[in-house]
């Protein structure tokens, strides 16, 4: 026994400690009773402020506890492989496990002597994301969107493009998203036998904020175990990774910290930091990582989104104004971009036809406004062709995808960014002027057909 | 008679028992509204029951080292500092009784419409935990509510979690009915949750069920805006504790929640009250989780049973993309958007077709629905896209192919049309839009002139602004 509960509320207990050997982050246990679990996480000379892994329910005052190991300890070897883990590192695949090592959750990040940035794209056969944010192993691309816009969609495409098709390990993190989709996703990956090369670990959101906010170090471990240990590149998604922020302001509330606006927790961005300093690639191999973030009530300039979107190399915005007309995936091409978008990388064809579409679009939202009060006869001959073709090519840029073919009724398509360059090259030049605007709705590549 | 001495011997007992301090006893030091700081009570645990001197009851939420709180639920009398507070030594658990099937009942297991307590009743914990993933199954079983609308385009199946939002006075609560109603005879367990509602919408709602027959499966929880806020706020846990246990007996169960904005407001009533630092919009930090555990507890459980859930929120001048809005469409696995807009123009059930969002969408329905409904999911949504720009043009002008579409268009929003109370079945609906399919008899127009719908329709429109 190291101490005793004097003080229990909702996710959290005071301990006074009978030892001076209790350190910040130790977790703690009810003697006889390992249905509450404790970790420390501020010392106060006698005092420990413990936040609960699991629910307080039940518990009473002068309860003994004991110490039972200095941090969250989780599988470290082949055995993670095919598995479903919770925040804690304990399978909840109803399978039994032999451990054969483990790890603590928690890691120094990567130095910049180990720092590896130099690599090859990842083509995943979405339009939109190939032709303006192209990724690159050792990426971190975010997928931002608010409620309801298909981040989810997305980001099970790019698992099915991805890593379906390349020879990769894979982790999946969920952290406060639905549990419907957890199950949904496992037995997908089951019934297509692609379960053998990916882990997955789930604190989703009928979990209390402590697991919530514990899944992605444990996703995090078992990623740098398959890219220290195995050698491998490591594809991590995360969805969503806002929810830990959210689930980090819920306990710093519970402990009465002073917050920043809109309730988030001062220490957020120090907090983000030793995160995604982790996520990066070294010598052994590389993690590439897709990263959903949700943006709470539309708002882009929500400090928690701006901080989470510093790290990241790439960036996909989902807009509702678009998922409204039915264009899915339904992307903000003006604040979709990736560091990849530069000459010296995808080269200058690419790169200028990046330009003039974006030019073609941002045209085309002007003339929106002239044709609703002046119609379209108004127009010069020149913005005439630039409306429709700027048509052409929001309508291009939509995607049958293979993960909703149950939604469209529609069979998934793989693009070559080669046939995206050819399709939009001739959509640009005005020779697809005389095919109708809907035949490049929901299409795969666009060259082939005629 | 010997039920009556029995009962006074009962309570005579009981009273004993308190005065001799079977249970442990302390003292209300502070009274907070509906929190009390309690001292003397040392071996209590979280969530136990309390009693105070026979004039409330509620339960532990907080302990400290020299101190408890107590959140109360019930209050009969105002409660003084000084008042003797009893630790019941059981967890704190709500009643329920089977009987309550076709009734309007509270979390204590009363039947408030015969204003008495009912004779058989269980113990309901407030919250369970929710069911884990590997205990869940593919939602892929539909639910129907007998409305196009859903049925066909965004439909719901037994264990989703749909949303209804929308302004007041759009028809929220009336999908929810509908779907009640459309449950008749099909072995669905439906809970309607009223969540600090005025009495006499609650009246309103039991009279329209169970005129329309819909009491023999219907069950109906109901907290008003003049009790307890605390009360109000468990209410739907509670409800969800009742869903559950029918859940794990197989049987299918509807929730309504009705609505949680109210309770979003609620919490942060009593969030704000037990001074918790505020988040966006006042609201507590864990406003989310508040609903996320909730709403997670929807789900189709691998023993057969399912809990679908139909939260309704309540928005202000359409805007879906407020806090707790967006925070509830983020758990739910779509929603319906009602627009006030539609319903003042007569198209009712006024869904906004393009916002609205199934997450799930033909894996819940069987082959023949999903043909249908995804083909008019799409031409609807590309109908509407250009409907404004040729809504004032000139028919007899148009291409024939615009013509049929713009024909179509209207047809597909007139069939669209459905009166409250009366549902339409699967083969009804499969007729009324058979005719999307028919395209054959419409001619190729020339490629020579472009038929872009846009340029034809503003040219339309331009000639006949010009006549004018």
């Amino acid at each position: 026994m190291i101490g005793k509960i004097i003080a229990i509320f909702d996710i959290s207990v005071e301990i006074v400690l009978e030892t001076n050997q209790i350190k910040v982050g130790d977790i703690l246990e009810v003697e006889n009773n390992p249905n509450y679990r404790f970790e420390v996480v501020e010392i106060n000379n006698t005092t420990a402020i413990c936040i609960s892994l699991d629910s307080t329910r039940g518990l009473k005052k002068g309860t003994p506890v004991k110490l039972v190991s200095h941090g969250i300890n989780i599988e470290y070897s082949d055995k993670i492989l095919g598995r479903v883990f919770n925040s804690y590192g304990e399978p909840i695949d109803k399978q039994e496990l032999t451990s054969v090592q483990k790890r603590v959750v928690d890691n120094e990040t990567t130095s910049l002597k180990d720092l590896n940035i130099e690599s090859e794209i990842l083509w995943t056969g979405i339009k939109v994301i190939d032709f303006f944010a192209p990724l690159q192993k050792g990426f971190k691309m975010g997928l931002l969107g608010g409620a309801g816009v298909g981040k989810t969609v997305l980001i099970k495409e790019i698992i099915h493009n991805v890593y379906a098709s390349q020879n990769s390990n894979a982790v999946f993190t969920g952290i406060g998203e639905r549990s419907r989709e957890g199950q949904e996703l496992y037995s997908e990956m089951k019934k297509s036998n692609l379960l053998d090369k990916m882990s997955m670990v789930y604190g989703q959101m009928g979990d209390n904020p402590v697991s919530r906010s514990k899944s992605v170090y444990a996703g995090l471990t078992l990623s740098e175990y398959l890219r220290d240990e195995k050698k491998q590149d490591v594809l991590l998604f995360i969805d969503n990774i806002y929810r830990f922020i959210q689930a980090k302001a819920e306990i710093a509330t519970e402990l009465k910290q002073i917050l920043i606006g809109n309730g988030y927790p001062s220490d957020m961005a120090s907090e983000m930091s030793k995160i995604e300093e982790r996520i990066n690639s070294n010598q052994n191999g590389s993690i590439t990582s897709v990263q959903a973030i949700y943006i709470p009530a539309d708002d882009l300039n929500d400090e928690s989104v701006q901080t989470i979107m510093s790290y990241m190399d790439g960036q996909i915005v989902l807009d509702r104004k678009v998922a409204e007309l039915g264009i899915y995936p339904a992307i903000d091409v003006f604040n979709s971009t990736s560091k990849l978008i530069n000459i010296e990388k995808i080269g200058e064809r690419h790169y200028n036809l990046v330009e003039q579409v974006l030019k073609t679009l941002a045209r085309y939202n002007e003339l929106e406004e002239i044709i609703t009060v002046l119609g379209i006869e108004e127009l010069s001959e020149e913005d005439k062709g630039i409306f429709y073709r700027a048509r052409k090519l929001r309508n291009y840029f939509s995607q049958p995808m293979f993960v909703a073919e149950p939604y469209t009724g529609l069979k998934g398509q793989f693009v070559k960014i080669e046939d995206i360059l050819v399709d939009i090259e001739n959509i640009l030049s005005g020779k697809y002027d005389d095919i109708d605007e809907s035949k490049f709705l929901f299409i795969g590549k666009y060259n082939g057909q005629q | 008679m010997n039920n009556e001495i029995k009962d006074s011997i009962d309570t005579a007992i009981d009273s004993i028992k308190d005065n001799n301090n079977v249970y442990p006893t302390g003292r209300v030091t502070k009274v907070n509204k509906y929190n009390v700081e309690v001292t003397g009570l040392n071996d209590v645990s979280f969530y136990e029951a309390i009693s105070i001197d026979n004039k409330a009851s509620g339960y532990v939420m907080g302990i400290y080292a020299n101190k408890i709180i107590v959140s109360l639920i019930e209050k009969k009398e105002e409660i003084i500092p000084g008042d003797i507070v009893y630790a019941l030594k059981k967890e704190f658990k709500c009643s329920f009784s089977i009987d309550s099937i076709g009734k309007v009942i509270d979390i204590f297991g009363n039947d408030l419409i015969a204003g008495k307590k009912f004779d058989k009743l269980t113990d309901i914990r407030i919250e369970n935990k929710t069911t884990p993933i590997m205990d869940r199954t593919n939602v892929n079983e539909e639910l129907l509510t007998g409305i196009s609308g859903i049925d066909l385009m965004y439909p719901i199946g037994k264990g989703q979690r749909q949303l209804i939002i929308g302004d007041k006075k759009t028809g929220k609560t009336q999908i929810a009915l509908d779907t009640i109603v459309n449950q008749k005879g099909k072995k669905v367990i439906c809970i309607y949750v009223a969540i600090g509602k005025t009495k006499k919408e609650v009246k309103d709602i039991y009279f329209e069920l169970t005129k329309r027959g819909a009491s023999s499966y219907t069950i109906i929880v109901a907290s008003f805006n003049d009790e307890l806020p605390t009360r109000t706020y468990l209410t739907p846990y509670v409800a969800t504790s009742i869903a559950e246990s029918f859940m794990l007996q197989k049987y299918n169960v509807l929730v309504v929640f009705d609505d949680l904005k109210k309770h979003a407001d609620v919490y942060r009533e009593i969030s704000l009250n037990s001074h918790k630092t505020p988040g966006r919009d006042a609201y507590p930090s864990d406003i989310f989780y508040t609903h996320s555990r909730l709403l997670e507890k929807g789900a189709k459980h691998v023993c057969g049973g399912s809990i679908t859930m139909l939260p309704i929120v309540e928005t202000k001048s359409g805007d879906i993309t407020d806090y707790i809005s967006t925070n509830i469409i983020s758990i739910c696995d779509g929603q319906l958007v009602l627009s006030a807009k539609n319903f003042a123009k007569g198209e009712k059930p006024a869904i906004d077709y393009g916002l609205s969002v199934s997450r799930l969408g033909g894996n819940v329905q069987t082959d023949d629905m999903k043909k249908v409904g995804s083909k008019l999911r799409r031409e609807l949504l590309s109908y509407l896209e250009v409907r404004e720009v040729y809504e004032l043009a000139n028919i007899d002008e148009m291409s024939k192919e615009l013509q049929k579409k713009l024909k179509d268009g209207q047809e597909m929003l007139n069939k669209l049309k459905q009166y409250k109370f009366s549902p339409r079945t699967k083969e009804e609906m499969k007729n009324d839009f058979a005719f999307i399919f028919n395209k054959e008899n419409v001619e190729e127009t020339n490629n020579n002139q472009q038929n872009n719908i846009v340029e034809q329709a503003n040219e339309i429109k331009e000639e006949s602004q010009k006549e004018e």
